[in-house]
């Protein structure tokens, strides 16, 4: 008996554990029903003709060469298979492991099953562990099935096993940490139906940021690999918490190669970790944070459940969001009501207040810190004092290193002696162009002059902290995201407007009531616009705030006045353009959520076709306005929302055959005749996207009702 | 009188399955129509109908003199639809509620705000006007359903099953509401599976079954019809099985059963004096405590003209 009770206990913790993963009744029957579903069938040829069709295309590109190709030529091939294979995977890993996880969010909401498996002897670790790994079992099975594809890049060497390994691993844990964190937001009760929405745009904003920033040049650590210091490499800070930037790593390019381990001996554990194989340490913290957002799930998960208060709830209460009364004040109800509804209602929920409040205060913010480092000079040695130029007495002040000292400038041909000669680089300026705060390069007092008179004087602009060129990079970037965020914001409600009332049975005492589909669609449409006014003002706005400042700063160089950061005429074309491509982005994501009987489907595709409409506009109106075709490039880039920003903002780099510093009247002329066109077109298209829906709409809703 | 609802061979087929078949249906102004059958008899598919929210794949159906399909739109005006569930937008609170149908349809201004007070103080739901919707009780939202469709001051009421899931109190709430509404001239039509109820509020019944109307009429005609013959209930004071005995040689009576300290004495078909029952009693000496005729209810004349299939 003394030697059974050892044998009796492992069997119970082998019991135990054989139930919490194997035998997990949640997990099996989600083993057992996922290779029977059509759906993910479909998704798995599509993942895995994507791969192939990647393979194929890249041998066939090399086909030519292969024939004569050395063993070192084709292990480089087989490399390069690799590493877009690589990317491939962790691209779709990336997108379809949020689709596939984010509906743990609502099971809280659907709890019809969930309090039912509450309610039976499960676990709380099997009912946690089973459902995030019934959610993730489709992704893993993906990445498995893609293992014979990948087994090609080793018939001509050249790759590594623990390359492959690596690459597996970091999808692996993107998809891990993408699940674990959907399961921790549903079992703390942070989030609603809502909610995941926000958990896409959170995963694809983590994942484009860094990499944003990592292409800017921006967070990146330097190493030197010779003692010379020439061969130098670079890698992003991030790299150690992005996928894509710790799979860069295992590529082994010269200019990405993390430092050795001797190399940062210096640093302190997990510094010298991090920065030596940031590959291992994403995968390692990765699988870790699951952990770490997993295991309070399991020891909360009913103690949370029996609670009526959800955290957001809670959270909303402390945070004085919300005062957790179930009464308000009544608002005023518009003739349109279906307007109204999605305008105002919509747009009071506490979500969308602290989404459109802290969208316009980032975007304001973001635009005044520009203009302020834009318009701060950067402090100079030698500059020009208080006052400038004093015609009077012909002095200028010049401080250098703090200390004021006062010369004479000749302003025309004394004693034969030379006028003071003043160079703005290769222009010859007078003596009253020289203004206050102007950088002296470098001067010549008049050696045989008996006064401090200057012989040569060297000027220049002030320099600021942030350049026009660099300025105008960064407003462009801040006005793409933030047109983004809002094509983003509006395509997601706009797919899911009608799927919604679908699903809560609101449509049908709508349509019962006189409302036309007429004026139902475009109470939606105007309602949908105006709930994304106040968003599309941000990046006006900050275009507003430089013309302005532009104006202002002008003035007091008025003999030399600085190239605009923007041009003025952007604050004329920007509003009509953004306002009919948010139209174009709503009604579209209308048409998908009259078309789609579920709001998850609805959004994704609308999501999806928004994303390749406006991403394939801008590749092709950004080759045409780049090009060096000139005037017909650029009027085929204003028809892309985005090209058109570009050129709006930063002209010189992306239209550069059409604008320059010294001549850009011509290319203004047709930006702003057909950035309107553009806008004539985008409602054009609205219109008659509009009156289609009308017309299929009563139609569209028959055959879905029966 | 005027007929309000009319349906002449509706048919509906969802694929292969007939939903509705040759339903032949009408209902008069002033009106309160029970609608009922068993689960998936097609109740709901009718009322859509009527409500202008589905097709008929043949036949036609007729709202105040409107065709459902061709003249939808002057139909919507005159019909408020409440369905079996809560059609529920749950960040607005109740008066926007109303004022949101209000100016559905078309109701502005001023107007606006007495319609949506009026209701509120006809549905006793007044005092909730600044609370959320998705706050009330199960009963608060079916008054409020009720509320909703009343803004526009409709002619017909569709009511599919507005009393489910309903509290007793909620219930017999809801009961005295309808019979308001059925005061004020409203014509009802209302499905329900709470047959005493309806019984109570309605003039009219109509019996669906697999999608076929099996009876439509008054209340008080479907009870005659569905009382097979008379059914006595005797009680006597000592002796129940003689007494029984005794009956049941009469050759006017089909059964005699003895139930629960009483006989129940089926006559035979045509037979409706029972006065020979008490008589041949007495004659024999036994002290009669009980003699009623048995009474047929909705709920058994269902029981009896259905046959509880579903499709």
């Amino acid at each position: 008996m003394v030697g059974q009770a050892p044998l009796y206990e492992m069997l119970g913790i082998g019991n135990y554990l054989w139930r919490l993963i194997p035998a997990n009744p949640i997990l099996v029957r989600v083993v057992q029903a996922g290779g029977k579903r059509k759906r993910d069938l479909l998704i798995r040829c599509a993942y895995l003709g994507i791969l192939l069709f990647l393979v194929i295309f890249l041998l066939l590109q090399s086909a030519g060469n292969l024939a004569s190709a050395s063993l070192s030529d084709l292990s480089k091939q087989s490399s390069e298979i690799f590493y877009y294979m690589s990317y491939a995977q962790l691209a779709l890993v990336a997108l379809l492991a949020p689709i596939f996880t984010a509906g743990a969010i609502t099971q809280e909401k659907d709890s019809q099953t969930y309090d039912i498996l509450l309610a039976t002897p499960l676990t709380n670790g099997q009912i946690v562990l089973g459902s995030l790994l019934s959610r993730l079992f489709f992704v893993v099975t993906l990445l498995i099935s893609g293992i014979p594809i990948f087994a090609i890049t080793q018939i001509f060497g050249g790759v590594a096993i623990s390359s492959i390994t690596m690459s597996f691993l970091i999808a692996c844990a993107t998809a891990f940490v993408t699940g674990a964190l959907a399961m921790a937001i549903a079992v703390f009760k942070v989030g609603t139906r809502r909610t995941i929405f926000s958990f896409y745009l959170f995963i694809m904003l983590y994942l484009a940021i860094p990499l944003a920033l990592e292409k800017m040049g921006y967070f990146q650590y330097q190493w030197s690999f010779d003692s010379t210091g020439k061969a130098q490499t670079h890698i992003s800070w991030f790299a150690g918490f992005h996928p894509f930037l710790a799979l860069r790593v295992i590529f082994g390019e010269p200019a990405y190669r993390p430092p050795e381990a001797g190399m940062v001996q210096g640093y302190s554990w997990p510094w010298n970790w991090y920065l030596s194989s940031p590959q291992t340490f994403y995968i390692t913290f990765m699988f870790l944070l699951s952990l770490v957002l997993v295991t309070p799930s399991i020891f909360m998960l009913r103690r949370l459940a029996q609670s009526t208060n959800t955290m957001r709830g809670w959270l909303m209460q402390k945070l004085h969001i919300s005062t957790g009364d179930r009464t308000r004040k009544p608002r005023h109800v518009w003739a349109n009501p279906i307007a109204w509804r999605e305008a105002k209602t919509k747009a009071s929920a506490n979500r969308a207040v602290i989404l459109r409040y802290g969208f316009m205060t980032a975007g304001l913010i973001a635009a005044i810190v520009l203009v302020v480092m834009s318009s701060t000079q950067k402090p100079a040695d030698v500059y020009i004092g208080a006052g400038g130029y004093n015609p009077n007495d012909k002095t200028i002040t010049i401080m250098e290193n703090g200390a004021p000292s006062v010369y004479l400038l000749r302003d025309r041909p004394e004693s034969g002696r030379a006028a003071t000669k003043v160079q703005m680089g290769e222009k010859q300026l007078g003596i009253e162009d020289l203004r206050e705060g102007m950088v002296i390069t470098s001067y010549l007092p008049d050696s045989g002059a008996a006064k401090k008179i200057l012989g040569t004087l060297n000027v220049a602009y002030p320099e600021m902290r942030l350049s026009e060129k660099a300025t105008r990079q960064f407003l462009l970037g801040a006005v793409m995201i933030e047109l983004a965020v809002i094509l983003l914001i509006l395509t997601q409600s706009a797919a899911s407007t009608v799927t919604r009332e679908k699903e809560d049975g609101t449509l049908d005492l709508l349509l019962s009531t006189p409302i036309t589909s007429r004026y139902y669609v475009w109470g939606k449409l105007r309602g949908l616009v105006s709930f994304v006014l106040p968003l599309v003002a941000v990046p006006i706005v900050s275009v507003l705030i430089f013309v302005f400042h532009d104006m202002i700063r002008s003035t007091p160089w008025a003999a030399h006045p600085l190239p605009w950061t923007v041009f003025p005429e952007a604050i004329l074309i920007l509003p009509a353009t953004l306002v009919m491509v948010s139209a174009f982005a709503a009604i579209l994501g209308m048409q998908m959520s009259l078309r789609c009987r579920k709001t998850v489907v609805a959004v994704m595709s609308s999501v999806g076709i928004v994303a390749g409409v406006c991403g394939g506009l801008w590749v092709c109106g950004s080759g045409a306005a780049g090009s060096s075709v000139g005037a017909p490039g650029l009027i085929v880039g204003c028809f892309s929302p985005f090209t058109l920003m570009a050129i709006l903002v930063n002209p010189l780099d992306v239209a550069s055959s059409s604008f320059s510093e010294n001549d850009s009247a011509e290319g203004r002329l047709l930006v702003f005749v057909f950035g309107w066109a553009a806008a004539a077109l985008y409602a054009f298209v609205v219109w008659g996207m509009y009156k289609s829906m009308v017309r299929n709409f009563d139609m569209t809703i028959r055959k879905q009702s029966t | 009188m005027e007929t309000v609802i009319k349906t002449v061979n509706l048919t509906k087929r969802y694929g292969s399955l007939v939903a509705l078949s040759n339903l032949n249906l009408e209902i008069q102004e002033g009106d309160c129509f029970g609608y009922i059958g068993p689960n998936g008899a097609g109740k709901s598919t009718t009322i859509k109908i009527l409500a202008t929210l589905l097709q008929p794949t043949w036949g036609e159906a007729r709202v105040c003199g409107y065709v459902v399909g061709y003249q939808s739109r002057m139909i919507r005006p005159l019909l408020g639809y409440v369905p079996d569930y809560f059609g529920a937008y749950e960040d607005m609170v109740v008066q926007e509620y109303l004022e949101f149908f209000a100016a559905a349809y078309n109701i502005n201004g001023q107007q606006r705000t007495k319609v949506v007070n009026d209701v509120l103080e006809l549905t006793d739901l007044a005092y909730k006007r600044d609370a959320l919707v998705d706050s009330l009780s199960r009963g608060m939202k079916q008054r409020l359903s009720i509320a909703r469709v009343l803004v526009h001051d409709p002619k017909v009421l569709l009511l599919d099953e507005p009393a489910g899931n309903l509290d007793p109190r909620a219930r017999i709430e809801m009961r005295e509401l309808l019979k308001e509404l059925r005061r004020m001239g409203k014509t009802i039509l209302i499905s329900s599976h709470i047959l005493p109820e309806l019984a109570d509020l309605c003039n009219k019944i109509g019996i669906i079954e697999q999608g076929e109307l099996i009876y439509s009429g008054p209340v008080s005609d479907i009870i005659r019809r569905a009382k097979a013959g008379t059914v006595l209930q005797v009680g006597v004071a000592t002796g129940q099985e003689q007494a029984a005995a005794l009956l049941s040689q009469d050759p006017n009576v089909s059964e005699v059963v003895a139930n629960n300290g009483y006989l129940q004495v089926s006559l035979k078909d045509g037979i409706n004096d029972f006065s020979f029952v008490p008589q041949r009693l007495l004659a024999a000496g036994y002290r009669l405590t009980l003699l009623k005729e048995e009474e047929v209810n909705l709920e058994t004349a269902f029981m009896r003209l259905t046959k509880g299939m579903v499709q």
